[in-house]
């Protein structure tokens, strides 16, 4: 049936397979070297999956890393500052105490609570983030794109974020023409609400007090794009392909309240629903700027 | 792994007073799965260095290795048919073929091979594009985006090593060019292609993983 060379072909190529050093002989119109092709590309992506694989452990290991570090500083500062206040109402209950150290003392106390609480409330968003993030990583909830309401969508987030918005004196406007009827795209409604509100919340908390933000809906053939774009100081081109990793934070910000895993979740998210997140970078344009693309 | 390697690529036109140099002493590598774009003003040698990588011109010296193979040392017929197997190639012009149906188009690097066809992974890839209510149409029927998407299935359709676009956006307006790159993206990603795309302007190589910038013929 064979011709004894095609057979010995064959088996050396298996032998290359196996030493990790197949290549194609030759390229022409013979079945035996389209076999030798696909051979290649077969090998090619197994290549492929092993190494997705090594990169997923890795991606794990730095998981585990960063949230060990992540969760170190607020661990740190609360003990430190619960250390203080321990000082503090320790001297406090002295009867010997001088009547005008004692209101100096009891503002004191209550900044070191402050400071308690919000390395708390920091944590507590922390565990929210990387539950969240865990559960839609290793699949415990998956997300289901469908046909669904945009409208909804947009006003739900807006909700969400708004409290948020009032507090820090900044409005939250959707221009006039976005809310259109039946205007619908494939998407999962809890999670890409999730992912919008994150956005939000990102642009409230770098717009300036008093500032704007604004969302607004284009639309094309193939996706319904919604803006979102504030007064802030925008991101640089440098940092717009860093701004989406897990735990990044921009250089200026650290003040700023946040643990960098709002941009990551909202990019899995969309990826997952063949969408996509852009950011236009402040070289462009004055203020911030970000772009959800969901598959109509 | 790299799928793609160039080494100190130099591609040369003229001599002596008149030489000009397109491309001097590149070189790049692109592992698998990755989206590069490579981004330069014209006459910035970026689309000569895209004809070399996808063996459409020999460079003066350096070379340049695809899935393994030093394309350099093909030849002729091999040369063709190495191509037609490991790239997909998208060009701002589209280049399908108008006298045969969408469909045929997109199936046709795999009837050129004799290969059978994948139907569940064609179906998958059509439906990704958005292009399934279009496949008996010919090509002249479609709009400038849709005959584009065509061209993206068609370089999916054989599961080449690597997808080279040309400038893939440049006959088609802003809204167009939005549609067509993100569904480049997101279906690279999800078929896992590798893509080098080549283009001058910032905010659509912004789409890729990376980005390489050339300029007078060097990577800067």
């Amino acid at each position: 049936m064979f011709s004894n060379k095609t057979i010995d072909r064959l088996d050396e190529m298996l032998d290359e397979a196996m030493s990790g050093k197949f290549c194609e002989s030759n390229y022409d119109e013979s079945k035996l070297s389209r076999i030798e092709s696909r051979w290649k590309a077969f090998l090619g992506t197994s290549v492929l999956s092993n190494q997705n694989l090594e990169a997923e452990r890795h991606r794990l290991e730095e998981f585990i890393s960063d949230i060990s570090h992540q969760t170190k500083t607020p661990m740190t500062n609360i003990k430190m500052y619960t250390e203080l206040l321990y000082e503090e109402a320790r001297m406090l209950n002295d009867p010997k105490v001088p009547e005008e150290d004692v209101a100096a003392s009891a503002r004191k106390i209550l900044k070191y609570a402050e400071k308690i609480k919000n390395q708390n409330q920091r944590l507590e968003f922390l565990v929210d983030s990387l539950t969240k993030l865990s559960r839609l990583e290793n699949g415990t909830l998956e997300i289901v794109a469908k046909p669904s309401d945009v409208n909804e969508l947009i006003s739900e987030a807006v909700a969400i974020a708004k409290p948020k918005a009032v507090i820090k004196n900044v409005e939250l406007v959707v221009s006039e023409s976005t809310y259109k009827e039946n205007q619908t795209a494939s998407f999962d409604m809890k999670w890409t609400q999730e992912a919008l509100s994150n956005v939000l919340d990102n642009a409230v908390k770098y717009s300036p007090e008093g500032g704007k933000v604004t969302v607004s809906i284009t639309d094309t053939e193939m996706y319904l794009a919604i803006h979102v774009v504030d007064e802030g100081k925008g991101i640089s081109e440098e940092e717009s392909a860093r701004i989406f990793g897990r735990f990044y934070r921009s250089s200026g910000n650290q003040q700023v309240e946040g643990v960098g895993i709002g941009l990551y979740l909202t990019r899995e998210i969309l990826s997952k629903e063949d969408g996509y997140i852009k950011v236009i970078p402040n070289d462009k344009r004055e203020g911030g700027e970000f772009i959800l693309y969901l598959r109509k | 792994m790299s799928i793609l390697v160039a080494e100190h690529i130099k591609k040369y036109y003229g001599e002596g007073e008149t030489l000009v140099r397109a491309l001097d002493d590149v070189s790049l590598s692109v592992e698998r799965g990755e989206f590069v774009s490579i981004i330069g003003t014209s006459g910035s040698g970026k689309s000569t260095l895209l004809h070399m990588l996808g063996g459409l011109d020999n460079p003066t010296e350096g070379k340049i290795i695809i899935d393994d193979k030093d394309i350099s040392k093909l030849k002729g017929d091999e040369l063709c048919i190495f191509r037609r197997r490991k790239i997909g190639f998208i060009f701002q012009s589209f280049n399908l073929v108008p006298s045969i149906s969408v469909y045929d188009n997109v199936i046709l690097p795999l009837q050129l091979d004799g290969r059978k066809i994948d139907k569940e992974y064609i179906d998958n890839v059509i439906e990704n594009l958005g292009i399934s209510k279009k496949l008996n149409f010919l090509p002249p029927k479609l709009s400038g985006g849709q005959q584009q998407r065509v061209a993206i299935a068609r370089a999916l359709a054989s599961k080449p090593a690597i997808i080279l676009a040309d400038e893939p956006t440049g006959n088609l307006d802003t809204k167009t060019s939005q549609d067509v790159l993100g569904l480049l993206k997101t279906t690279g990603h999800k078929f896992n292609q590798t893509i080098v795309m080549i283009t001058h302007n910032d905010e659509i190589a912004q789409m890729a993983d990376r980005t390489v910038r050339i300029e007078d013929g060097h990577i800067v």
